[in-house]
């Protein structure tokens, strides 16, 4: 036995089979048209925040909402009076009935409601940092990129995930869709952001001057999506989605104080939501009512690049630690 | 182009066929990512190889044109891609190494059965021969490599890395020895055999 057959034994020891998920990587390369894999979706948390923010009125009904179960297992303390909703952007097309059919998280983002109500924070988790997921179903545990969890396991794993993560309990959570973004949008009647610089995206098929825009729903989402703006980071995208955010729900509090108006909006952002089932009407409208004088506030988790990956990212510690623990 | 051939034969007609329909690029994925995939989780573990074996398919088809149809052989091809994706990754492969040197034996990994299968001495020098990986430059760990664990012939791994078929020959020969160095130049097997 020679030196490279010892080193062929020692290959057939350190091998692994590949796994049936290698196929994504399949549908990854049928979907790459030309660059656009990075591309992005979504945004979400809006119908959570502007519907919280808004003074609501308890006739309206949020029919045809779909509901899913909670994970299972040891789970982070339920602290009275504290509220966290986890919130899901995925590229699912919701309302037609494709939700947690290959649907892909884009965006993840913790609401923390504090027990006085005062000052709301929104954690955005970047979906390029590498996190140790815990094992869901038949998942084992892993270390991979956190908006796999949502892929992989759907809704409840990323709610395990977060919670393992961050030691912070999850009393809700709630997946927004992308056909979602456009009808919220427009059932605002648009958002207003300022550009920094023009957009002329012709993958994105987005053209707009720089300065003071309305956006209409197609818009806001392909300007939420876009790729080639800015420096193209996701970090950026998070950004844009902050801003965008905050403007939306400006709109919703001027908008949302007159009855027919938020009924008309809620009845939209219905068809676009999926949540616990706890997480019904009346809770959201509970919430919602103690929210009239919060101040929100957009943090992202401490990240620094990933030592082993330029183009993935690690949390920065203790940083990171001490934000979850303010949340707890 | 009015037909097609009802089944497609060689790679390079692939990828020609891929300049018009990008799907015949999906056969090519078909045939090569579960061998890349061994190959990538013998040097990186299984974490990172899922993604980066569709990393280096997604690399290959934004290069498809520059394919040269004259070698209908696309292995060599996609393994250079390859070899250049995981050279970000040294840092987690020389980890892995030192971290075999003082581990035992994966648990996961195969039953006891297919263990004595695979060779016992591998196993008992596994020390040394991942001390021994670890401390090669990555040209030479490239070629050694790619030569026992990913199958590829001289030829084949002179197309991969672009280097010509004797600096393949030299780069092996100084892989080996040292190897062979790290094993204190004895080998138990030779003695019962």
């Amino acid at each position: 036995m020679d030196d490279l057959k010892m080193l062929q034994d020692l290959g057939r020891e350190l091998e692994h089979q590949p796994p049936a998920t290698l196929m994504r990587q399949r549908q990854r390369l049928l979907q790459a048209r030309p660059r656009r894999r990075r591309v992005t979706w979504l945004m979400t948390g809006l119908v959570a925040v502007a519907t919280m923010a808004a003074v609501a009125v308890p006739t309206l009904l949020l029919s045809g909402r779909q509901t899913v179960s909670p994970p299972t297992g040891a789970r982070p303390a339920n602290v009275s009076g504290v509220v966290n909703v986890l919130l899901v952007g995925s590229d699912s097309r919701a309302g037609t009935g494709r939700l947690g059919n290959g649907a892909r998280s884009d965006t993840l983002m913790l609401l923390h409601l504090p027990a006085d109500r005062k000052n709301v924070t929104v954690v955005a988790f970047p979906r390029d940092s590498m996190v140790r997921i815990p094992a869901c179903g038949s998942q084992p545990a892993r270390k991979d990129m956190i908006n796999s969890a949502f892929s992989m396991g759907g809704l409840a794993c990323s709610v395990k995930t977060v919670e393992s993560l961050t030691k912070v309990r999850v009393d809700h959570m709630m997946e927004l869709g992308f056909s979602g973004v456009e009808d919220v949008v427009d059932a605002l009647g648009g958002v207003e952001v300022t550009l920094p610089e023009a957009v002329d995206d012709k993958s994105a098929k987005l053209k707009l001057s720089a300065g003071k825009q309305v956006l209409n729903g197609k818009q806001a989402l392909a300007y939420l999506r876009l790729r080639h703006y800015g420096d193209g980071s996701d970090i950026q995208r998070i950004k844009r989605q902050q801003v965008l955010m905050t403007s939306m729900l400006k709109k919703a509090q001027q908008r949302l104080k007159d009855p027919a108006a938020l009924r008309v909006f809620l009845t939209t952002a219905s068809k676009s939501i999926k949540t616990d089932a706890e997480f019904d009407l009346d809770t959201m409208l509970g919430i919602a009512g103690t929210l009239d004088k919060s101040k929100v506030r957009f943090v992202m988790v401490p990240w620094k690049p990933d030592p082993n990956d330029q183009n993935r990212l690690v949390w920065k510690q203790p940083d990171a630690d001490q934000l979850f623990a303010a949340l707890r | 182009m009015i037909t097609q051939p009802a089944t497609r034969g060689a790679d390079a007609e692939l990828v020609s066929a891929s300049l018009t329909d990008p799907e015949a690029f999906a056969e090519l994925f078909d045939r090569y990512s579960a061998m890349l995939y061994r190959y990538v989780s013998k040097r990186l573990g299984p974490e990172p190889a899922e993604d980066i074996v569709g990393e280096t398919f997604l690399v290959a088809f934004s290069r498809r044109r520059s394919y040269d149809p004259s070698y209908p052989d696309a292995r060599p091809w996609l393994f250079g891609i390859l070899t250049k994706l995981l050279s970000r990754h040294h840092r987690t492969e020389a980890a892995r190494y030192r971290a075999l040197q003082r581990a035992p034996v994966d648990a996961d990994v195969e039953s006891p059965a297919d263990r004595v299968a695979a060779g016992v001495t591998a196993q008992a020098s596994r020390p040394e021969l991942a001390s021994a990986l670890a401390a090669l430059p990555a040209k030479d760990r490239d070629v050694l490599l790619l030569i026992a664990w990913g199958d590829l012939t001289y030829g084949e791994v002179a197309r991969a890395l672009g280097i010509p078929i004797g600096t393949v020959r030299s780069r092996l020969n100084r892989g080996r020895r040292k190897v062979r160095a790290s094993l204190g130049d004895t080998n138990p097997m030779l003695e019962e055999e």
